[in-house]
């Protein structure tokens, strides 16, 4: 055992000495300089609380993001989810264009988001884009609306470019569907349910795992939103579309204020961990197996 | 009567959910071959033919070999490097006992709920402290990271299903340690390594805030950048954003399309640790 105990560190290492770099240091910073006033070429200074509580009672723009994530999240982790395992059930039936059909539907979710983002901008865009091309030539009126630059049509549209694709939920519900027994079918089928009383009472209640773990995939993917963010609106027309890593990057690479990009960098973790421990007790996830 | 209500909705769900994925994708893949003006006049149907000319203009806008050069090197490495690292780190955890085994594994799965946005300026910070901003080299190792907890969990998972008793016998036939895991071990975790690694490419390739963040120039930039560019410098040329968009996109849906099974194996058992 006691040669073993070389072997273990050794293999142990690479991974621990990694996960350092890039997540233990990374986060030592982000917490240590969130209390500090430090932006570039200055002095680094210790602050105590003030940059949050500059985030929350002077910075309209940061409150605008939290609340468009916030509001985000909230959409993602029902209509979303609800729109996925929809879609799961549906294909479940085995029939010969499923297959085909969760392929297409989960292509818009492997492809670089950033690519999404711009597949989007050419899709709406105002003189040449599909939609408004499409909409002319129904209506035969000539039709402009500027999508992401119109304050009232940008949050739909950016809400739109993740809302509906929801393929990721439809897999990983399938996967889980596919574990429920035969005899599960066939009992309720003795007991005289239908095959849509069945989806309802009896498969959708076995499936609470799988989807809890959606909602928390979903919900999570809202504080990463940058890239098709950047792509679109860049949180424009005023903070329409703000969220919060978008703020966040701005406050870094724009105003070069570090320390107060940091402290928001801490709000976004908060706010993760509130997202995870609310969703897997509404779900009861919890308990362990 | 509620049958048939059910059968037209379920149809129509249907039908909404392929155009909203597909049409988006082949109006800009038809749209590519289409000439300028071809473009701006909004026409829906196929273009008048096979224009090359927007593929040949963003090449000229924008260095795309060289992002494409980057991009392959970058995922390819990223990928390797993460294998290598999780399923060591995967067999001494589940084979070994050793007092820390919870931490390590309570460490990774830490990786999961960090919002990677919210490390984006310490990450900045750090590389550049190491001299590994703007470099391929710092990026390989932020992506080998980034992806770590998910491989670890699903090399853990597989491993896991492999009996001791090879192991057990080669160890009685006097191999080591190294040798057992490289010659024993690794040989069976093969389907682990596909599930993984597709998960892990598609991760390296389509990365995009990190990618904008952790370099400054062209030379070390990946391909996702390029469109970047394309939006901010070159928004005009509607055809060769088209292109570009096309020639960023394929790779992935290939990828997708070909290893699909390990793509959805790997999803389903990366996500439900979350």
């Amino acid at each position: 055992m006691t040669k073993n105990k070389k072997w273990i560190v050794l293999f142990l290492l690479p991974g621990i000495l990694l996960f350092s770099f890039v997540f233990l240091g990374p986060i030592g910073v982000l917490f240590g300089t969130s209390f500090t006033n430090w932006s570039i070429g200055k002095e680094i200074s210790f602050v105590g609380l003030k940059n949050f509580k500059y985030l929350f009672t002077e910075d309209q723009t940061f409150v605008d993001g939290l609340k468009n994530t916030i509001v985000w999240i909230l959409l993602q982790a029902t209509f979303h989810v609800l729109i996925g395992t929809t879609v799961a059930i549906v294909l479940a039936k085995k029939k010969w264009y499923s297959s085909a059909i969760r392929t297409i539907y989960f292509i818009p979710n492997v492809i670089s988001s950033a690519a999404l983002g711009m597949l989007f901008l050419c899709v709406m865009n105002p003189q040449y884009g599909l939609v408004n091309s499409f909409i002319t030539k129904i209506t035969g009126e000539g039709f402009t609306q500027n999508w992401f630059m119109d304050p009232k049509s940008a949050f739909f549209a950016v809400t739109m470019t993740w809302l509906p694709y929801a393929g990721l939920v439809t897999i990983l519900v399938m996967a889980e569907m596919s574990s429920v027994s035969e005899d599960v079918y066939e009992a309720a089928k003795i007991d005289g349910a239908s095959s849509f009383q069945t989806d309802i009472y009896v498969v959708l209640p076995l499936m609470k795992n799988i989807i809890g773990t959606s909602v928390v995939l979903a919900a999570t993917s809202m504080l990463q939103k940058l890239d098709i963010i950047m792509m679109t609106t860049n949180g424009g027309p005023g903070s329409r579309t703000m969220n919060m890593p978008m703020y966040l990057y701005k406050t870094v690479f724009t105003n070069n204020n570090y320390g107060l990009a940091n402290a928001q960098g801490v709000l976004l973790v908060i706010l993760g961990l509130i997202v995870l421990k609310s969703i897997r007790k509404m779900f009861h996830m919890d308990a362990k197996e | 009567m509620f049958r048939i209500i059910r059968k037209v909705l379920t149809a129509l769900l249907l039908t909404v959910i392929v155009v909203i994925s597909i049409v988006p994708f082949a109006w800009v893949l038809f749209s590519s071959f289409k000439t300028n003006s071809e473009i701006l006049s909004g026409t829906l149907g196929f273009p008048s033919g096979f224009h090359f000319s927007n593929y040949v203009t963003a090449f000229g806008l924008a260095p795309l070999v060289t992002f494409y050069k980057n991009s392959i090197l970058i995922a390819i490495a990223g990928t390797v490097l993460n294998l290598i690292v999780c399923s060591m780190a995967a067999y001494v955890v589940v084979r070994c006992t050793f007092k820390l085994k919870g931490v390590v594994m309570l460490l990774f799965s830490m990786g999961l709920i960090i919002p990677g946005a919210a490390l984006l300026q310490p990450l900045y910070t750090i590389l550049n402290a190491t001299h590994l901003y703007n470099t391929r080299t710092g990026l390989i190792l932020v992506y080998t990271a980034l992806g770590l907890p998910t491989t670890f969990y699903v090399m853990m998972s597989y491993i896991k299903t492999i009996p001791y008793t090879l192991e057990e016998a080669a160890y009685i036939d006097g191999s080591g340690f190294l040798r057992t895991f490289v010659q024993i071990v690794l040989p069976l975790t093969r389907p682990a390594f596909a599930t993984a690694g597709v998960i892990q490419f598609l991760l390296c390739w389509n990365e995009f805030q990190l990618a904008l963040t952790l370099t400054g120039e062209t030379g070390k930039r990946t391909l996702p950048i390029a469109l970047y560019y394309f939006k901010s410098a070159f928004a005009s040329d509607y055809g060769a954003m088209f292109a570009a968009t096309v020639v960023v996109v394929i790779p992935s849906i290939i990828t997708f399309i070909l290893l699909q099974k390990q793509v959805i194996s790997g999803l389903a058992a990366g996500s439900v640790k979350g």
